[in-house]
């Protein structure tokens, strides 16, 4: 069954990407976010089941946009896409209550683990 | 996981970073750049690794990984931002261009990259020196994204939709658009003939459509300035940097915008009309401080709207042009006749400048430099349906003013009849249409002259300049205004025959490569027309 996915990112080409793997594992993409401020409006508009975050962006960080979206939804399903050698924000991230992570650059296997563990398939 | 479908985004959007990048180093190194500005030039870097690296291209992953890392030393105040690190920073940037390149056009090399990456690494600071102004205005401690201005936020809320179309579809849109034009115009030549009132109706309607389909098109094909102004602080650096002098420039109304093709075609004579700028029209330091002017020089970019046009304003505070020595030169070089140079206004003497072989030499640049490839970047903004025009005062600095249509393929000319055959006139290049009594043209030697608002003008023949033979003329000779040459004259030709919107068709080989025509066109008869490029006649 698919889900509804947000992907949040401040590069086109990388939302791009996501964009093909979740849909080749059948999920839907109701919308797209540049920077935190507007994945935070996008996440309160379209409710989605899973959202990527990535953590450095213009506006707002993904950080902050995640902390902002718990505190809409206790329940919110946020994956954080971040660089190798960010584990310092990854903690943050963890404690803001990050559902999972995706380490950039992407393996694309390696996503689709990540999503069918946190969509529960 | 196959990549190639992602690769004309990395390219795109890898550029658009890279563009960015190179103006905020400038910038930041001017010390006009922000905290935000820091930021963002390392985003640019970080997005650009995480690109590279997805794709697997390791050489540019790597690059701009020690680019990243030397941003996060000066983002973590390590480092200030200073010449060093701005050379340093585009230097990496031009090397991340030609990499980016030879990515588009699928090349397998490998880059040298020398000791960029050793350089960038270990990049020590020459001499301690102040702090940075981007750190004077230091509001928040670091952190990857500061929280930007309430107005940026807000912006996004209402941000519209938007959607990524490849140039070639809106290229393809404007010449349908042309083509649907041409063909309107033959409805109206039937109707004519037939006098059909439905028809009539039809085409009246079908008219209106059309004319809303074009200007929605010419919405759709306009980008902002800002599109390509990020290049220009970078050129006018790094010319000032290399001859030794000091200039602080400015580009106002990147949000104006303009046709894509336009845009694109403008780029080159901005380039050549900033370095000029630079090179000869500012004065070196030294010189400024001994005439009482502030040491760096001000070279700003303007770009406004005016009604349906577009005004383009490069303005210095240099040495400016005497026009009276333009003149001597150009008679020197007996580009003008005595006679006519002693005739021009000072306007006219500027615009010698922009004459073909008007001067790449020494001589020119102990008067002020104008000249070099000026006939090239005139030819390009008449070619685009516009025209120039240069002010300048001895002493105070000059002005380059470049009018530009909002949008190319489709024009209003001037249609005039030669002889057997039709010819079109952009009207951006007509001043004036007349009517000459035949009694009021009179001759000094063997040119024939009128006078026009208290100004004397020479009167051409454009038959005879084309070859054509002179038709029957009457007692009153149909003429336009226009400039020649850098100088007005008057244009007789055979008669009027009205103003119309053309599609302007670029020539093919061989007639793209003749002077003095600027694309051809059909008519609503069917008739071909060749639309002149007058400044480029004789």
């Amino acid at each position: 069954m698919g889900h509804k996915v947000l992907l949040v990112d401040d590069s086109l080409f990388m939302r791009n990407m996501l964009r093909g793997i979740f849909e080749s594992e059948g999920h839907e993409i109701v919308a797209e976010a540049a920077d935190g401020v507007e994945a935070v409006r996008k996440y309160r508009d379209f409710r989605p089941d899973i959202t990527t975050m990535d953590i450095v962006m213009p506006a707002k960080n993904g950080i902050e946009a995640l902390r902002e979206i718990r505190a809409i939804d206790g329940n919110a399903c946020v994956i954080m896409c971040s660089a190798v050698g960010q584990e310092s924000l990854m903690n943050a991230a963890q404690q803001a209550g990050a559902s999972d992570f995706i380490l950039k650059p992407f393996n694309t296997e390696r996503v689709r683990e990540v999503i069918r563990r946190v969509a529960g398939d | 996981m196959d990549m190639s479908p992602y690769r004309n985004l990395f390219v795109s959007e890898s550029r658009e970073h890279l563009r960015a990048f190179s103006e905020l180093i400038v910038k930041l190194e001017q010390g006009s750049g922000s905290r935000e500005d820091m930021y963002a030039l390392f985003r640019s870097a970080h997005s650009l690794k995480g690109m590279a690296a997805s794709m697997g291209y390791g050489d540019i992953a790597e690059l701009s990984h020690t680019i990243e890392d030397l941003l996060d030393r000066v983002r973590k105040e390590e480092l200030i931002f200073d010449t060093g690190i701005a050379d340093l920073l585009l230097e990496g940037a031009d090397l991340l261009e030609v990499m980016i390149a030879d990515v588009s056009t699928e090349l397998q090399t490998a880059r040298d990259t020398g000791d960029l990456a050793r350089r960038l690494a270990t990049y020590r600071p020459a001499a301690a020196g102040g702090v940075p102004e981007f750190v004077a205005d230091v509001k928040s401690p670091a952190s990857y994204s500061p929280s930007p201005a309430t107005g940026e936020r807000d912006s996004h809320d209402d941000a519209p939709q938007t959607v990524r179309v490849r140039t070639e579809v809106l290229d393809n849109l404007i010449n349908i658009t042309g083509e649907l034009i041409t063909n309107k115009h033959r409805l109206l030549t039937v109707g004519k003939e037939l006098e059909s009132a439905p028809l009539d109706e039809a085409t009246v309607e079908l008219s209106r459509l059309l004319r809303d389909l074009h200007s929605e098109i010419v919405l759709v094909r306009l980008i902002p300035f800002a599109a390509v102004a990020d290049r220009f602080p970078r050129v006018v650096r790094d010319l000032a940097k290399k001859i030794g002098k000091e200039v602080v420039f400015e580009v106002e109304g990147k949000e104006i915008e303009l046709d894509r093709g336009i845009l694109d075609e403008l780029v080159d004579p901005l380039v050549h009309i900033l370095r000029n700028a630079v090179d000869h029209a500012l004065e070196t330091p030294a010189e400024r401080e001994a005439c009482g002017k502030p040491s760096p020089g001000k070279i700003r970019l303007v770009v406004r709207r005016q009604k349906d046009q577009v005004v383009v304003v490069v303005e210095d505070d240099g040495r400016g042009m005497d026009p009276a020595r333009l003149v001597d030169l150009a008679i020197e070089k007996g580009l003008v006749g005595p006679e006519a140079g002693r005739l021009m206004a000072p306007g006219e003497a500027f615009m010698l400048t922009c004459l073909p072989g008007f001067s790449t030499a020494r001589e020119v640049t102990g008067v002020s430099g104008r000249g070099v490839g000026m006939d090239a970047v005139r030819s390009t903004i008449q070619t685009l349906g516009g025209n120039m025009a240069i002010e300048s005062e001895l002493g105070k600095g000059s002005r380059f003013i470049l009018r530009l249509p909002l949008t190319i393929a489709i024009i209003n000319v001037l249609l005039v009849r030669l002889s057997l055959i039709a010819v079109a006139i952009p009207v951006t290049n007509v001043q004036r249409t007349l009517e000459l009594k035949r009694s009021l043209i009179y001759k000094r030697g063997r040119q024939a002259l009128f006078d026009l608002d208290g100004e004397q003008l020479p009167l051409l023949s454009l038959n005879r300049i084309l070859g054509f033979p002179h038709g029957d003329a009457g007692e009153l000779l149909p003429l336009f205004v226009c400039e020649l040459k850098g100088r007005r004259v008057g244009l007789v030709v055979d008669s009027f025959i009205g103003q119309q919107e053309i599609f302007v068709k670029p020539l093919g080989r061989p007639l793209a490569s003749m002077k003095g025509l600027g694309g051809g066109a059909v008519l609503g008869n069917g008739e071909v027309v060749f639309i002149l490029d007058v400044a480029n006649l004789l």
